[in-house]
């Protein structure tokens, strides 16, 4: 294992990559804490402390690594482009159009990515416009009544402000692209993985401060989920794939058998991310149209009781729903049989037992079918855990709380991810890697 | 000079998004995100976006400059509106 990370570091190529990964995190960090202009950041502070423990904001605050409630300039994070990305990827079923563009391979692709990129630009635009709004309203903060804003009664700095944050979720979209481009990993997603990983050590402490038995506890349960995580993560069943024997000029070709790897959870920890974007929703629209003085209409009481609260059972079985869905969805739209049967057919490929073509696609279809229900099954058990907590002891946790829920699933999905990155680079060389 | 920060502020913040957009999606949508596989970036930066990267940058450092100064300036005392 350590001689591993001696390997990878000793490798020049490698040693860049994962150097310029870091740099770009280090920046991104920076400016997670940096206040907007306009902001005073002791006033923040101050009304931050205040609403330590409640859970207004707790997801969107989760994807921004606690840079929302700091106001600072990357405030919204990577919220708006997991948002456009979704739209984008139901637009895809809706809009013929779109559809074809997916279908049309790599360039289609850059092209449904580019249009993500001006969505994410457009939804920046109205969110900071929104947090701004609360934030002036003094609705951000519940009832503290510190001037978060000093200058809030010229337009023209709230005009700056909406701009500027605006500029930053660009500039995380930036960041994300080149640690694509340039580093190791999904540049995204490993930003979302620093966020929440960010937020451990306060948690910890938190938990540590009101008691040490608690803190064990915690520990233990905490390494008890990753390793089931990792485990299920993990688990796929391969499928025997038989290849022909063929002689393309005085050459041997084929003749192998290997397998076809479906994995349990084949969808990752994007449907998890869909749902709890979806139930966000609600919560968002309740409060940018709600006026600062009207009445809480019945729907805006409906939203906070039943969708927002997260120990209510209409929360839990809602977000458990969805995300079963949403397994689904997800597995439907990326892992296409048809064509998989297609592919298999034209290099020569069976599977014993099954003819080539059509009966193939169907058996594929069978089995993933069957294998993803598990698979959904698990990951909606594994978010809602920390909320089935929440009811029973009925007090302090919550999604953003680090040791369970949807933070486990999507560090440990993002921490695997970039580890077979680095060990596919050191195979590349021959050196032993971290996975045995 | 607080207002010159933040008219520089809203010109390099216009200006940054536009470069940002110009660039080439590598991020390739939520299809590569969280676990899609391995793609390759098959094509190096070509020169145009080497160029595009270093504007990008110096606009962003001009960007970073002005948040700043603006937050100086209202922390110190008398020196802000």
């Amino acid at each position: 294992m350590l001689g591993a990370f001696r390997s990878a570091l000793a490798t020049p190529d490698l040693r860049k990559k994962i150097l310029f990964t870091l740099g770009i995190i280090i920046v991104y960090r920076l400016g997670a804490t940096m206040p907007a202009p306009g902001v005073s950041f002791k006033n923040v502070r101050a009304c931050a402390e205040q609403l330590e423990g409640q859970n207004i904001y707790s997801l969107i605050n989760l994807f921004s690594g606690g840079a929302l409630l700091n106001l600072s300039v990357f405030a919204l994070g990577i919220m708006p482009y997991i948002t456009a990305s979704i739209i984008i990827q139901l637009l895809t079923v809706v809009i013929p159009r779109f559809e074809q563009l997916k279908k049309e391979g790599q360039a289609g692709q850059g092209k449904l990515t580019q249009y993500t990129r001006y969505l994410t630009i457009g939804l920046a635009i109205l969110q900071s416009t929104g947090l701004v709004a609360l934030a002036v309203r003094g609705q951000l903060f519940g009832e503290c009544d510190q001037d978060v804003i000093p200058g809030k009664d010229s337009i023209f700095t709230l005009i700056v402000l909406v701009i500027t944050m605006t500029a930053g979720t660009s500039v995380i979209m930036w960041l994300g692209e080149l640690i694509t481009e340039k580093g190791i990993g999904n540049g995204m997603s490993l930003l979302i993985f620093t966020g929440i990983a960010a937020r451990i050590p306060a948690e910890g402490k938190n938990i540590l401060n009101k008691s040490s038995i608690t803190f064990a506890l915690v520990i233990v349960a905490a390494l008890i989920i990753i390793a089931s995580v990792i485990y299920v993560e993990q688990a796929q069943r391969r499928i025997p794939v038989q290849y022909a024997k063929r002689m393309i000029g005085r050459r041997m070709y084929g003749g192998t058998s290997t397998y076809l790897p479906l994995k349990v959870n084949q969808a990752g920890v994007i449907p998890v991310i869909f749902a709890s974007s979806l139930l966000y929703l609600p919560d968002l629209v309740v409060r940018l149209t709600q006026g600062s003085s009207s009445e809480p209409n019945w729907f805006s009481t409906f939203v906070q009781t039943y969708l927002v609260k997260q120990s209510s059972w209409v929360h839990i079985s809602v977000y458990f729903l969805l995300i079963v869905f949403f397994t689904y969805f997800y597995v439907g739209i990326t892992f296409n049989p048809d064509e998989r049967a297609d592919e298999m057919k034209k290099f020569g490929g069976f599977i014993p037992g099954i003819r080539p073509g059509r009966p193939t696609a169907e058996y594929l279809k069978f089995v993933l079918g069957r294998i993803t229900l598990p698979g959904s099954l698990y990951l909606g058990i594994v978010a809602i855990l920390p909320n089935l907590f929440l009811d029973l002891t009925g007090d302090g946790q919550n999604q953003n709380f680090p040791f369970g829920g949807t933070a486990v699933l999507i560090m440990v999905g993002v921490g695997l991810d970039t580890v077979k990155q680095i060990e596919s680079q050191l195979m590349q060389r021959n050196y032993e890697g971290f996975l045995r | 000079m607080i207002l010159f920060l933040q008219i520089l502020l809203i010109v390099s913040s216009v200006l940054l998004v536009l470069l940002v957009l110009l660039h080439r999606g590598r991020g390739g949508g939520l299809s590569s995100l969280f676990g899609g596989g391995m793609q390759s970036s098959l094509s190096g930066s070509s020169v145009v976006e080497k160029n595009l990267d270093r504007l990008t940058l110096f606009v962003g450092a001009v960007w970073i400059i002005a948040i700043v100064g603006i937050g100086l300036l209202i922390k110190l005392p008398g020196a802000g509106s």
